[in-house]
């Protein structure tokens, strides 16, 4: 693997109010990594991912990308990042054309240009019938879709996925799976983040583990497993986060569930 | 939730649902559910009012509609003698009415696709949704239709005594069913023949319309008082039978004036049979119209791009950079196709394109035409920049408003290119047609002699939206907020505004009297307006020092 570095966070910290999000994060990521990073819900996935990008500030710490510091306030880095937030929003009045372009263009694509490789892009997921249709007619999982095109599109080095796999059918999964696969075979980085563990599992070559703003586990599934003596990601995942009672949570909700069923 | 004083009423008929095998107190839970989300929704009356979000806005919206209804079915009460006449008169004016509001306030209801996964997912029986759907409706079309004809209606007994307004108050309920299912008629016909979006289009425009015609109303009927005095006898054609209005008008002749002719029976039964008939119909045709409804979601099978030459010319022609080019498109297609932006804007244009006329007739009654178009009246143009400070505060919103990551997603080089092309999108988009529109008609009364007057305005029109950008938006992204949360901008800044406008039209006035002055002006207002949009705007890079 080459030894570039991509990504460098020093004791990356955030608050929003009195709550504290990140509790110093650091983290060095190098050029065509596929990196995992996991985390139960609130554990300031998002939060990093949206801090790196510009889109939350008032961090402390330092963040590097390319070897720039992005407090700097140069927005070039932007140019080699692609996006896809968690939850998928876009302006959906918009057709699929005129997104897509739109956002070619932001990243400095010509708009025949965007335009055209937006459709073969399209086009690849079956999508180019609804080309010029509104994204508000869209579904989940074609959303999805145009949402990781318009990421794509600028052929970005680096890439920020948020649970990029919400919605998507398992054909698609395949297809976004060997994707990354081969993106990252050519160099590209992905920062990657979910919450289906065995996608992680077998895509990731390197595993984060955030709990309460903290990375608490950091390797490959290999070393993970060795350090934990537990089968999948999902066990491990469940033993490093402390919460190995999820048999007696069950049980109580399943009581609850069937709590009424003496009356009717 | 509340319980609510319409649910209490319905109570009372707790045995026609029964007989009918409708699960009453489900199809009472989802009615109060429905009423509670209701009092959560804003009618198109209101808005771009200052009311605040609390209670349910339609049932304080019910006065508006009271006043209206005064307003425009009580002259035709005292209209002579010949009922048929005013009353078809009256019925037109009420059918128009409920089936625009229809359209645009209940179109939500009836086009409610969250039935389907939510309720039809629960063990109801499906005749248990549809009446509570149709008794959703009858509640909200009673309410309305009830405080818009109170005051007709009372008004009614003391001028034709209690059998006018037995039969009124009777042909009402039946002309409240018609519309409904007129108006689902119609979507039925527009989701089978067109796409779910094309129908979300037309009801937006039927919304734009109706709040046009609002404001435009108020003009026009305090006049109508004026022209009222008529006196035409009614003679029967055949062509009559398919003017509903006029059924309505027969029975009145019927049974109040004893005319027993053949067409006035023939209109009666009409007026009677078409309501049932089409209730019947109605209930019959349900589930092939929620069947279409899923079509509700789709968009039409366009394979092509549209067009924009134009737009894409303008932004070749105004803006500098490419950056601003993207920005420039991306703004005009947020403007033109995003419809509660539109529902907020367009009124606001309809206004601003005819408010500079109204004043104009005002003037042109006062004098003689002759005299008008040879004086300043030209000046009432200015009337119509009045609009700008509200178009410009709405373009900061948008109902995808979540969208807007993607501006600090992309790299973007200098983010006033932003904030400029917008407004110049907003120049192009929204106040050249109207000033345009205006100009034109303008020119054709005054003669070509305030050509560069009207530039002069364009020049103001323009110095405007950046002043009020400044004063209004700051530096927000546009269509980044909620429309939530864009409360009607204050009295001070409305009035701000007037100021603004009144000054230049004040100095305006005044260089017309210097020669070649005009022209002066003309000069210093572009100088004006390059060092003002510079210094706004500045080209160079701007860093953001982050902490």
């Amino acid at each position: 693997m080459n030894n570039e570095k991509v990504l460098c966070l020093t004791d990356l910290t955030m608050s929003f109010g009195n709550k504290r999000v990140l509790n110093g994060v650091n983290l060095e990521v190098y050029k065509g990594q596929i990196i995992g990073y996991i985390g139960p819900n609130g554990a300031g996935k998002s939060t990093t991912v949206k801090i790196m990008l510009g889109l939350i500030e008032g961090y402390h710490g330092t963040i590097e990308i390319f070897g720039e510091n992005i407090a700097r306030g140069d927005f070039a880095y932007k140019r080699k990042i692609g996006y896809v937030p968690e939850t998928a929003e876009v302006y959906d009045n918009l057709t699929a054309c005129e997104y897509l372009t739109f956002t070619g263009e932001l990243f400095g694509l010509s708009s025949v240009e965007a335009e055209k490789k937006a459709f073969n892009l399209m086009k690849e997921f079956n999508l180019e019938s609804v080309f010029h249709q509104r994204l508000s007619s869209f579904s989940k999982g074609m959303r999805q879709k145009v949402l990781i095109i318009s990421s794509l599109l600028h052929d970005p080095d680096l890439l920020f996925f948020d649970e990029p796999l919400s919605g998507l059918d398992a054909n698609s999964v395949m297809i976004i799976k060997e994707i990354l696969n081969q993106l990252a075979a050519r160099g590209k980085t992905i920062f990657y983040s979910s919450h289906i563990m065995d996608v992680v599992e077998k895509i990731s070559n390197r595993i984060i583990l955030l709990v309460e703003g903290r990375v608490v586990a950091d390797g490959t599934f290999a070393e993970l497993q060795a350090q934990n003596k537990e089968g999948t990601l999902e066990e491990i995942f469940n033993q490093i986060t402390g919460i190995n009672n999820h048999k007696e949570i069950a049980e109580k909700f399943v009581g609850i569930v069937s709590e009424g069923s003496n009356h009717g | 939730m509340d319980d609510f004083k319409s649910l209490q009423v319905l109570d009372r008929f707790k045995w026609i649902f029964q007989k009918f095998h409708i699960d009453y107190e489900i199809m009472r839970k989802i009615l109060q559910l429905k009423l509670t989300m209701d009092g959560r929704r804003m009618p198109t009356v209101f808005n771009g009012s200052k009311v605040k979000k609390e209670g349910n806005q339609f049932i304080k919206s019910l006065w508006m509609y009271g006043f209206l209804g005064l307003l425009t079915l009580t002259p035709f009460l005292f209209l002579g003698d010949q009922f048929i006449f005013f009353t078809s008169i009256m019925m037109s004016i009420l059918m128009f009415i409920l089936m625009t509001l229809m359209v645009s306030d209940f179109s939500a209801v009836l086009l409610d696709v969250r039935d389907k996964n939510i309720l039809h997912s629960k063990p109801i029986s499906t005749i248990t949704i549809n009446a509570a759907k149709i008794v959703h409706i009858l509640i909200y079309m009673f309410l309305l239709t009830g405080s818009f004809v109170a005051i007709p209606l009372v008004v009614s007994i003391f001028k034709h005594g209690i059998g006018f307004a037995l039969i009124f108050a009777i042909e009402i309920i039946f002309i409240g069913c018609l519309v409904v299912v007129l108006t689902a008629f119609v979507y039925l016909f527009i989701l089978r023949f067109f796409s779910g979006e094309k129908l979300k289009d037309i009801i937006n425009y039927v919304q734009i319309f109706l709040s046009i015609a609002v404001i435009v109303g108020y003009q026009l009927v305090a006049r109508s008082f004026e022209i009222v005095n008529l006196n035409i006898s009614y003679t029967f054609d055949w062509w009559h039978l398919l003017l509903p209005p006029i059924w309505f008008g027969a029975p009145f002749e019927l049974l109040l004036n004893k005319d027993f002719s053949f067409h006035i029976i023939l209109l009666t039964i009409f007026a009677v049979l078409t309501p049932i008939f089409s209730v019947m119909l109605y209930i019959r045709l349900m589930p092939a119209f929620e069947r279409n409804l899923v079509k509700l979601l789709s968009d039409s099978n366009r394979k092509k791009k549209k067009s924009r030459k134009i737009a894409k010319l303008w932004s070749k022609v105004l803006c500098r950079t490419t950056e601003e080019q993207t920005f420039f498109s991306f703004s005009s297609l947020m403007m033109k196709q995003e419809r509660d932006l539109k529902l907020k804007i367009y009124p606001q244009l309809g206004i601003a394109s005819i408010f500079p006329f109204i004043f104009l007739f005002n003037d042109i009654r006062m004098d003689s035409y002759e005299v008008a178009v040879t004086g300043n009246g030209f000046m009432f143009v200015y009337f119509s920049l009045l609009m700008i400070p509200n178009v410009v505060h709405m373009l900061k919103f948008s109902s995808n408003f979540k969208g807007h990551w993607i501006y600090r997603a992309a790299p973007i080089e200098n983010e006033f290119s932003i904030y400029r092309s917008t407004l110049k999108a907003c120049i192009v988009n929204y106040f050249l047609p109207v000033y345009f529109l205006v100009s034109a008609i303008f020119i054709y009364i005054f003669s070509v002699r305030i050509i560069p007057d009207l530039l002069i305005v364009l020049l103001v029109a323009i110095a405007m939206t950046l002043f009020a950008y400044v004063v209004l938006n700051g530096e927000t992204y546009p269509f980044s907020n909620t429309h939530e949360h864009s409360q009607d901008i204050s009295t001070f800044k409305v009035l701000g505004s007037i100021l603004f406008i009144g000054i230049f039209a004040l100095v305006h006035f005044f260089v017309l009297k210097i020669t070649y002055g005009i022209y002066v002006y003309m000069i210093l207002l572009v100088i004006g307006n390059v060092i003002g949009w510079r210094l706004v705007f500045p080209r160079k890079i701007k860093k953001i020092q982050v902490l």
